[in-house]
């Protein structure tokens, strides 16, 4: 990263916060909202990213610290009316403990043993709320209209349900995500991750202690995807299992993979141009996934690196 | 602890063992490094070296046996807390991060010692032990892509950028043309002010240049130690290398 490329690195990410601010005044309603979803579950993938692209570590059991964030966020909320900014601290720190433990257990493999025991451990988590379904209400979930109590900032009262102030709490927690991994990837931290990535051995003998980074970058991912995890959850006033069940998990991984892996906004492009396709490809045909399948696979035989990787290397270097 | 000896001892190894399954790789090894010496270990191929070296350094655990660094037991200390005391090693495959730049490689060694945070100051490091080596002009390559013996130059870069005390260099000249072996071995001496060097090395010319004291490893065991024309009129090490 050199020195003359950081205004050009921020002006880039910059532009595409200011773009999204701009676009909830001109979109319809429709966008409106699938906008707003798509930059939760963007940020949700940008946590994966952070594993996945830069520690080279490939999760297939994300969906349990995203839904562990949606229950530790939406339980709260639904069962002891607290309120939504304690909820959302709520939601990061389950998903945080359950990373710790689940990384100490799971980080001593990697590869495919590491893809497979992660899935193991989300299906636990994902059975396990089917079978507490008397708190969690298992596949059904529960509603959390009426449980949402404004938030008073100073004399501004805001009320969630309302669909301004979903969007612009959803653009909040992207762009924060969004900040929080450009700044990790191009910290001293961010230089280690990628060193694992590419040789897990060498770091080790260059002094470093790998386990720790992998844990932190699992615990940082986890933190993200419990973050995105809790505010989806508030913006479509909904909990429920299905959110832990592996499609959950699987969804990150094709977003990243489609976008970019190792790109700070691949995150934002895969889940944007899946979710666009996904809704344009239902509008015409009910057998819509199959139409999807064979864009992806296009597009994926055409970009290997994902869209921003291909572009990244085309065009812009020094695009971290 | 009374001799002076014990106290001059950068690294000393005590009856080091490695068996795999049925096979001793090291067997016993006393080995003593004099602080500021730069000691050859050389030996046949499959005689223990690496095996030795490795458990010097930590990256695979002895069977039975002591390692002890400045007085201090490090026989169980995983390998990068040993690379925080100061052992560094080269691996003898080129092993550096391929897709990453010359710069990134370095910077990941200086920033190891100095932390990273401050840019200016990494910049400068980096930028001293790139120009040090030669390899000022490669910053911004990705090092896959750089010829073989700067690849080599490039490993020793990050070795000395961590400013090691006891240096492992585990065959640092192998592959090289002769006008790169020049190279290397003078790099390797300058870097003898500072720091212990543990080398083993086949070019025995190299090792003739560089070092006063020779160890020879046979079948893991250490079999001869000594200057080299101590070495060289050793018959032990005669018939290992010429047969009997």
């Amino acid at each position: 990263m050199r020195r003359d490329h950081r205004s050009a690195i921020l002006g880039v990410h910059w532009a595409l916060i200011l773009a999204l601010v701009g676009l909830q005044v001109v979109v319809p309603p429709f966008h409106h909202t699938l906008l707003a979803r798509i930059m939760v579950l963007a940020a949700y993938a940008i946590g994966y990213n952070l594993l996945l692209g830069y520690t080279g570590l490939m999760s297939l059991g994300h969906a349990m610290f995203f839904a562990a964030g949606m229950y530790g966020a939406g339980l709260p909320l639904f069962y002891l009316g607290v309120g939504a900014p304690q909820a959302f601290l709520l939601g990061i720190a389950a998903s945080l403990l359950l990373s710790v433990v689940i990384g100490t257990l799971t980080l001593r493999t990697s590869g495919v043993s590491f893809l497979i025991v992660t899935m193991m451990f989300a299906q636990v988590f994902y059975l396990s709320t089917l079978y507490f379904n008397r708190i969690t209400l298992g596949d059904q979930g529960f509603v959390l209209a009426g449980h949402l109590p404004p938030i008073s900032l100073g004399a501004l009262r805001v009320t969630l349900s309302d669909p301004v102030m979903r969007y612009n709490l959803a653009l909040a927690t992207f762009a924060v995500c969004l900040g929080i991994s450009l700044w990790l990837v191009q910290s001293p931290i961010g230089r280690v991750l990628v060193a694992i990535r590419e040789n897990e051995d060498r770091t080790q003998m260059l002094g470093y202690n790998t386990f720790a980074y992998k844990l932190l970058a699992l615990t940082i991912s986890a933190a993200i995807a419990g973050f995105s995890g809790s505010v989806y959850a508030v913006i479509t006033s909904y909990v429920g299992a299905s959110f832990a069940a592996i499609l959950y998990s699987i969804y990150p991984l094709v977003w990243t993979l489609l976008g970019g892996s190792g790109t700070v906004l691949g995150p934002f492009v895969g889940t944007a141009v899946m979710t666009y396709t996904i809704e344009t490809a239902s509008r015409f045909t009910s057998s819509y996934l199959i139409v999807v399948g064979v864009i992806l696979v296009a597009l994926v035989m055409r970009f290997p690196a994902g869209i921003v990787g291909a572009f990244r290397r085309r065009w812009a270097p020094w695009l971290p | 602890m009374g001799s002076v000896a014990a106290v001059t001892a950068l690294l000393e190894t005590r009856a080091l063992s490695k068996r795999f399954g049925g096979v001793e790789a090291v067997g016993s090894v006393d080995l003593r490094i004099e602080r500021g010496e730069i000691r050859a270990l050389i030996g046949p191929n499959g005689a223990g070296k690496t095996t030795l070296v490795s458990m010097i350094c930590g990256r695979i655990a002895p069977t039975s046996g002591r390692i002890l660094f400045k007085n201090r037991e490090i026989t169980r200390t995983k390998a990068y807390h040993r690379v925080a005391f100061g052992i560094v090693y080269t691996f003898q495959i080129s092993s550096i991060f391929k897709h990453l730049t010359a710069f990134e490689n370095v910077a990941l060694a200086v920033q190891r010692r100095v932390g990273g945070l401050d840019r200016d100051v990494l910049a400068r490091e980096v930028g001293e032990a790139l120009a040090h080596t030669g390899l000022a002009g490669a910053r911004d390559r990705p090092a896959g892509s750089l010829p073989h013996g700067h690849q080599k130059l490039l490993e020793l870069s990050m070795a000395m950028a961590l400013h090691p005390q006891l240096l492992v260099l585990d065959e640092p000249t192998q592959g090289l043309a002769r006008e790169e072996i020049g190279a290397v071995s003078r790099l390797i001496q300058s870097v003898a002010g500072a720091a212990t060097i543990l080398l083993i090395e086949h070019n025995m010319q190299v090792v003739l240049d560089l070092s006063r004291r020779i160890s020879v490893m046979d079948r893991g065991r250490i079999i001869a130690e000594g200057t080299p024309a101590e070495i060289e009129a050793n018959r032990e090490v005669q018939r290992v290398y010429l047969g009997p």
